[in-house]
């Protein structure tokens, strides 16, 4: 597994950082989010997937492996299911 | 307590047929009765209309008092309200968060051109011509731009930082309790804790003298008051005589730092605006700091109190207090979720088109608010909601109950609350050291609520040690 932060998107918060101090970490000059690790190990996995759909900008994007990058879920896919019925979805998922 | 409640701000303009409506539907709203649990349920009354305008009624005192049922009226009768100054309410916590998530896509701050539309009195109020150039009202790519300059003080790392110094407030401010505590005598620790905390910590922040804060402070609960959206001619006046006193203060605060900057997010500022106005302008600096001034301690103080009543009337969930850092998180999040200080949003949020949402349809430039404090109540996101139990927070991520429900009380997606973790560091600093130091403590007098419909919070939280015998 592999995880991204949208630097542009990333509202600063440090939300990820408090979950997952190992993983994530806040740029010094400006507090947006970066990964600090190449791959996530397999005990992390579903702490970066909760990581990820609990950011509050949804600046985290989570490649499960390549090979499954065209087919895998949208991390944010959990909070998604939960939009009121009826209202227009966000798209803006992987 | 129907009539009495009609002074609420649309009874002048409401034809007298109409007035009985609103007489009705707030009749059959209060109309409590006593369920199996005694606990208080509303009558539900399906018939019911809509209640006329949830901001006047906020402000009742029957919602001063007790704001919760209401809100469950609220939000099993008219979760998409329409104020009568057309203003909408949302009250359930699935719309909420969605607004929240939608904000910068779905929902947008007002352009500044557009002030007036949405403030008709900006044009000869400061308040609200501060509030237009805060961050709360800004859009990307201008957002992102301003809170990318603060951030860099507000990181985990930084908020850390500060613990020590946090703590060292703490102690000095129990200690400082303690004498008259142990004399016997009431204290009221809304006053000489609870604001001061934050207020010391802002100071040592922002490089400012102590003093200075007090004096500025004061004023703060009469600003927040005129911002409200149903804040009379007079409250406005009153949140712009005391904004200008702010203003005056920053300015020159600004020349101190720029003549003598220090490491504080003041001379941070004045750095980045001298290095190139694009980046920061003077109105936006100066509501920037405006900006966290109000954001930045009467809601921590309000929480602080809840925290401590919490303890007080809960005492089989005191042992939350006593353990390790994640068992403290638990309980300082059951208290944001459980007592919303703001108990709704305090900027608009536009609709950029016409929103469907459970059956109402929010037409295109409608100004929504967000009951906070609802979301935070609602069954539907929190299990027993009315019941306070800081396991729904046992192990989670900040903000996230075990569920994997969002504590709305800072707010979540681009506009999420700056001073979220500086908050709950002074939090999880204050209520195990208050507990230790003073295991006894007791309520000297039920704490006066401050009659405000926007901040829940308290006048006073008169408080002596309980000794034996007494």
């Amino acid at each position: 597994m592999r995880v991204m932060v949208d630097q542009d998107l990333c509202g600063t918060s440090g939300q990820c950082v408090l979950t997952l101090p190992g993983t994530f970490r806040q740029r010094e000059l400006d507090g947006v989010a970066e990964v600090c690790v190449a791959t996530v190990p397999q005990a992390l996995h579903a702490a970066v997937r909760l990581a990820a759909s609990q950011c509050p900008v949804a600046a985290i994007r989570v490649i499960e492996s390549d090979a499954a990058m065209a087919s895998a879920p949208a991390p944010t896919l959990r909070l998604l299911q939960r939009t009121p019925s009826g209202m227009p979805r966000k798209t803006n998922t992987i | 307590m129907g009539s009495r409640s009609c002074r609420c701000s649309g009874e002048a303009r409401t034809p007298p047929g109409d007035r009985d409506l609103l007489r009705n539907c707030q009749r059959a709203w209060r109309t409590p009765v006593r369920s199996a649990n005694q606990q208080v349920t509303i009558d539900v009354q399906e018939t019911t209309a809509a209640c006329r305008d949830a901001f006047a009624e906020l402000a009742s005192p029957t919602c001063i008092h007790d704001p919760y049922p209401f809100m469950r009226w609220l939000r099993e009768h008219d979760p998409v309200h329409r104020a009568a100054s057309g203003l909408f309410l949302l009250s359930r916590h699935a719309d909420i968060s969605w607004a929240f998530k939608a904000t910068g896509d779905a929902f947008r701050g007002p352009a500044p051109g557009e002030l007036a539309r949405y403030f008709p009195r900006a044009a000869r109020s400061l308040s609200l011509n501060l509030l237009a150039s805060t961050l709360a009202m800004k859009d990307p790519p201008t957002h992102t731009r301003l809170r990318r300059l603060i951030s860099r003080d507000f990181t985990m790392r930084q908020i850390d930082n500060l613990r020590p110094s946090i703590a060292r407030i703490v102690a000095a401010r129990l200690d400082d309790m303690a004498p008259a505590l142990e004399r016997g005598e009431a204290v009221d620790l809304h006053r000489e804790f609870a604001l001061t905390l934050p207020m010391l910590v802002f100071a040592e922040l922002f490089g400012m003298p102590q003093d200075d804060i007090f004096g500025l402070a004061a004023g703060i609960g009469g600003i927040l008051e005129g911002l409200s959206p149903h804040a009379s001619d007079s409250q406005l006046a009153a949140a712009d005589a005391a904004s200008a006193k702010v203003k005056a203060y920053f300015s020159c605060l600004i020349q101190r730092k720029r003549t003598d900057p220090r490491h504080d997010i003041v001379s941070m500022l004045v750095g980045a605006h001298d290095d190139d106005a694009d980046t920061l302008s003077d109105t936006e600096l100066i509501s920037m700091l405006w900006g966290m001034l109000l954001g930045g301690f009467a809601t921590t103080a309000a929480t602080i109190d809840h925290a401590v009543l919490a303890m007080l009337a809960y005492p089989q969930q005191r042992h939350w207090l006593q353990g390790d850092a994640v068992v403290v998180k638990a309980f300082v999040e059951e208290v944001l979720r459980y007592d919303a200080p703001a108990m709704f949003s305090s900027i608009p949020r536009i609709a950029q088109r016409d929103i469907e949402l459970g059956g109402t349809v929010i037409p295109k430039n409608a100004d929504v608010r967000v009951l906070i404090a609802s979301g935070n109540r609602d069954p539907d996101a929190f299990a027993d909601p009315d019941r306070f139990d800081p396991a729904r927070f046992y192990g989670t991520s900040p903000g996230m109950s075990t569920d994997g429900k969002i504590m709305l009380s800072f707010g979540h997606g681009i506009h999420f609350c700056l001073g979220a973790q500086l908050a709950r560091v002074q939090l999880a600093e204050s209520l195990p050291r208050i507990q230790d130091r003073f295991p006894t403590l007791a309520l000297a007098e039920q704490p006066p609520r401050e009659p405000s419909a926007f901040l829940r919070t308290f006048r006073a939280l008169p408080v002596r040690l309980h000794t034996q015998g007494s």
